[in-house]
């Protein structure tokens, strides 16, 4: 006769699953901080336009940028700190949002050396909500934020030329063979990838690891493959 | 009735956070399902009718749980093509078997149907009574009462099919099984 396992009884469950004690990670703590000294609502609503025009989109533009010019200058002749390039990324989306491609509905029109922007909006729910062009250590660099619920953006941003800036440091996680690198900044997750060879950086504010990689690994129909 | 004090909320964050990653199974998913809970609470004042905020917290996780499952269920195949991304988690641990013992409990959770997942959730993960768990999920104490046992059950027999036989006879643990049935544990009276 072959052996079973005892099971658990109900008890033994109820006291498994209370003496549970995780702990939140202190960036969800310090979100939710922020979400709360905000105060939207209880002190009244700002105009949407007023909450991502100038605190969330530049926000983004932080986060993405920063990380651009660090990366993009870290191998050239001039080094611009951190600090100073946040200071000069803290600025708001200077372009609409790129419509979605006529062509193609996983694509925006936004594309640099042919690399295009994804339409997440249809698939994920993510908005595009408005974009940037700066120009970094001689190179063009595009970024294409998008606006998700609950308060989350994400920047992308695409470093024209090649070969694209080296990249060092985080983790290295591969989808469909493509090494994706995790990086945080600011307090912000970041993954950087290469697509036909252009650096890209996605830097996301209160989205989650499995949220940003499915985002940078998603290939729509095939057009947005690595 | 009284207003909701914002600043009384980051109190309750480690435990929305046990409560949304057991809903949802993933770590990073109860991360974003948390922040999009208080967003939500704070969108606008609130008044709360009773003195405990976790069990408004809960029924505005429920809901933004609930919401979430369903806009997934309507976007195209595309999402469902995508890999599942369970990346490596950057925070370290010096309890690594702590770790691993909680994601497997919170995954065998998270694979429930959604009223049992709930039922459990509200009351043993949350802590909350009966009766707020049942307001909170907006279902009677009675259906709420039928849903723990329930959950409570299909989780002890996930885990306790993953846990390694021990030197016992077959018919022992099935004595047992049914003796915990007929009263040796009374779920709904003897654990509140």
């Amino acid at each position: 006769m072959s052996e079973q396992p005892p099971p658990f009884t109900e008890s033994e469950i109820v006291e498994r699953i209370r003496a549970i004690d995780v702990q939140a990670p202190a960036e969800l703590h310090e979100r939710v901080r922020a979400l709360v000294s905000d105060g939207a609502g209880v002190r009244g609503r700002r105009p949407a336009a007023l909450r991502w025009g100038l605190v969330g989109v530049p926000a983004a533009c932080a986060l993405a940028l920063a990380l651009v010019l660090v990366l993009v200058t870290s191998g050239g002749t001039s080094a611009p700190t951190l600090e100073q390039a946040v200071a000069l990324t803290l600025r708001p989306a200077t372009m609409p949002a790129p419509a979605e491609s006529a062509h193609d509905r996983t694509q925006l029109e936004a594309s640099v050396d042919g690399v295009a922007f994804p339409y997440w909006e249809e698939s994920f729910g993510w908005r595009a909500t408005g974009a940037r062009s700066d120009r970094l250590d001689g190179r063009a660099v595009t970024t294409v934020f998008y606006a998700g619920r609950g308060r989350r953006w994400i920047g992308y941003a695409i470093v024209a030329g090649t070969p694209a800036p080296a990249v060092s440091g985080g983790a290295i996680v591969r989808r469909r063979g493509t090494p994706y690198r995790l990086l945080r900044e600011h307090g912000a997750l970041v993954v950087t990838w290469l697509r036909d060879g252009r650096l890209c950086v996605l830097a996301g504010h209160g989205v989650g690891t499995a949220t940003l990689l499915s985002l940078a690994s998603w290939h729509g129909r095939g057009t947005i493959a690595s | 009735m009284r207003t909701l004090d914002p600043n009384s909320l980051t109190r309750h964050v480690d435990r929305l956070y046990r409560a949304a990653w057991a809903l949802s199974g993933s770590r990073e998913d109860a991360e974003d399902l948390v922040q999009e809970t208080f967003a939500r609470v704070l969108s606008r004042p609130r008044v709360l009718r009773g003195d405990d905020e976790l069990y408004y917290l809960m029924r505005v996780l429920r809901n933004t749980f609930l919401t979430g499952l369903r806009t997934a269920s309507r976007r195209p195949a595309t999402v469902a093509m995508l890999e599942d991304v369970v990346a490596a988690d950057p925070r370290p641990t010096n309890r690594p078997e702590q770790a691993l013992e909680v994601q497997e409990i919170y995954a065998t959770i998270a694979q429930l149907p959604d009223g049992f997942r709930l039922a459990i959730v509200a009351v043993d993960v949350l802590g909350l009574s009966y009766r707020e768990a049942a307001q909170a999920l907006r279902v009677r104490e009675a259906t709420l009462t039928t849903r723990l046992f329930r959950a409570r059950k299909q989780v002890a027999g996930r885990l306790g099919a993953e846990r390694p036989a021990p030197p016992r006879a077959q018919e022992d643990s099935r004595d047992r099984r049914e003796d915990a049935h007929a009263g040796g544990v009374s779920v709904s009276e003897g654990i509140p």
